[in-house]
């Protein structure tokens, strides 16, 4: 169901409330994690305080990972993300001023605000340089134009760029920034001496390294399809069963089952409209316009074990249809009528089955024996009376209220 | 009389909480955080209020005021002023409020000042090339795996880690 905004589920009056709350969040995550201030920032690069490669990789790993796992269980569409474009020398160029401006000032843009909103002077003059700055590039946008839009690659993955899987490169990003957490702690320690007892008085992160790592290794293992196309059949599936025609069913074995349908039972399924399932169909068939035929209470009675379903129509163009899009939407083993009504209609009475042979084999005489039985039959009003439907379930039309759009 | 501020949040709690707003944000609107949008809106709302001949040539504001509300009535803006206030709240409820400058025992205030200054714009005019800072690009980018925030992230933290060094002086004794 997610991302909410770009699928129109928020409306759009309430958008820059969402930002507000959001925001509160960001900004009191970042002041009380000390990001406030400009010393303790500044301590990464001095080895005195690794709180900002602490706070920033466990944040994008935890994200990274909420992404992957809501992708996953269908609650947030990955393609509907935005990936930032990497324009690629532009981004270089960007983060090396970015990286001067860290070591001078002392704070990126996030953490200026934050401790300025505080009192921090010093903070209050970085906004003010921000300003400048932005105000700078604004003013030779023309000198800067070529560099800011050279080298655009497009939105790429990161795992595209390395050739990767997804799932390989998270488990191996988890795995870095593991591996920093740990390092980066003892550098921490000998840089600032840290005496023996407060290191020993530390609590064990071993159980959420341990989690981590598990629910990395589970997001390698799960399968990349999302869940909400679990149920789905893929199309080469798909297409393969379509050109090997075995989801057709001929005439005769229809008028078979109709005539011993207790031991061979088939649900007949009239896909036409209702009109014309009243003027006339099959013994015994029931009717699923083409239309109803992904609603819900009507999967219980297409996927039954207890008989085969075919599917007709006039010709086999609609249950063709019909077939298709069950299909798409996972049910199994059912059938079409070849050819549909006009043919069951022409090659049980108009047909004449004349055998090519002086001595016709086996199946032809086989095959003329049974039409004449089968004519007589249908002729005889026997097939209206004796006909029973296979014990379909109780359907119970119950109009199930449906999410406006989306796999919600 | 000062009382003493309290403790810092855990670091990987702290980081954890905050993959949780960047994923929710990533719920809510698609896209990541970001810091340094609002305050180029800043920008462009009064460069155009105070000089609309300048930034009516200029294709940088120019795009800004060709439709919608214009650059304040904006998700990074409205999501900015929820910082300030979640910022503020944190900072008064551990007691750390109160205007001081904070610097590195070698240098006098003035210094900082100034180099922080000189900082800001630094991360400003670099933000832009960027297309983000240190939250819009680098982090956003790298939960979503975006091969611009990796880089954005390695190029800030190498530049950074490089010249250190030379301005150990500004932080360090």
């Amino acid at each position: 169901m997610g991302p909410l905004i770009p699928q129109g589920f928020v409306n759009p009056d309430l958008n820059l409330l969402f930002a507000f709350v959001i925001g509160l969040g960001f900004g009191y995550v970042l002041e009380n994690a000390g990001f406030s201030s400009s010393r303790k920032l500044a301590g990464v690069f001095y080895g005195y305080d690794f709180v900002v490669l602490r706070v920033f990789f466990t944040a994008a790993i935890t994200a990274m990972t909420g992404i992957l796992l809501f992708n996953y269980m269908g609650w947030i569409d990955y393609g509907m993300l935005y990936i930032n474009p990497t324009f690629l020398w532009s981004a270089i160029i960007g983060g090396i001023i970015m990286g001067f401006g860290f070591i001078m000032g002392g704070f990126c843009p996030g953490t200026s605000l934050v401790a300025a909103i505080i009192g921090r002077i010093d903070a209050i003059f970085f906004v003010a340089g921000m300003l400048i700055g932005i105000f700078f590039f604004g003013h030779f946008y023309d000198a800067f134009e070529s560099i800011y839009l050279g080298n655009n690659l497009g939105g790429v993955f990161v795992f595209e760029s390395l050739g990767m899987g997804r799932e390989w490169f998270a488990l191996m990003l988890i795995l870095v920034a593991l591996t920093a957490f740990v390092v980066t702690q003892k550098i921490e320690d000998s840089v600032n001496d840290t005496p023996r007892l407060v290191r020993d008085a530390r609590p064990s992160y071993v159980l959420p390294a341990f989690l981590v790592i598990f629910a990395s290794v589970l997001l390698l293992v799960l399968p990349s399809q999302p869940r909400s196309s679990w149920r789905e059949t893929d199309a080469t599936t798909i297409l393969e069963e379509l050109a090997s025609r075995k989801h057709y069913i001929c005439p005769d074995h229809v008028a078979f089952s109709i005539m011993q349908g207790k031991d061979h039972p088939v649900l007949l399924v009239d896909v036409r409209d209702p009109a014309d399932y009243n003027r006339f169909t099959l013994p015994g068939a029931i009717n699923i316009p083409l239309n109803e035929i992904l609603q819900r209470h009507w999967r219980p009675v297409l996927e039954s074990h207890d008989y085969r379903v075919a599917l007709f129509s006039c010709s086999d163009t609609h249950a063709g249809e019909a077939w298709l899009v069950a299909r798409r939407a996972g049910m199994k083993d059912l059938k079409v009528l070849e050819g549909g009504l006009n043919n069951f209609l022409y090659s049980i009475f108009l047909e004449e089955v004349v055998a090519e042979r002086e001595r016709p084999d086996c199946l032809e005489v086989h095959t003329i024996r049974f039409r004449e039985n089968a004519r007589n039959y249908f002729q005889s009003g026997k097939a209206i009376k004796e006909v029973e439907r296979p014990a379909t379930p109780v359907i119970k039309v119950i109009e199930v209220q449906m999410p406006a759009s989306g796999g919600c | 009389m000062e009382t003493k501020p309290k403790p810092y949040l855990n670091s990987y709690l702290a980081g954890f909480l905050l993959g949780l707003v960047l994923l929710a944000a990533f719920f809510v609107t698609g896209r990541g955080l970001g810091a340094s949008g609002a305050a180029k809106s800043v920008v462009i709302q009064t460069v155009a209020s105070a000089a609309p001949e300048y930034a009516a040539e200029n294709p940088f504001y120019a795009e800004y005021f060709r439709e919608g509300p214009g650059p304040m009535k904006n998700w990074l803006v409205y999501l900015t002023f929820g910082v300030l206030a979640g910022a503020f709240f944190s900072g008064s409820m551990s007691g750390r409020l109160g205007f001081r400058v904070e610097k590195g025992p070698k240098i006098s205030a003035a210094t900082r000042l100034i180099f922080a200054t000189v900082g800001g714009l630094l991360f400003g005019l670099g933000a832009q090339f960027g297309r983000g800072c240190t939250s819009g690009a680098a982090l956003t980018g790298m939960a979503i795996l975006s091969t611009a925030g990796f880089i954005t992230m390695m190029a800030i933290f190498g530049s950074g880690y490089m010249i250190a060094y030379f301005f150990r002086k500004l932080w360090i004794n």
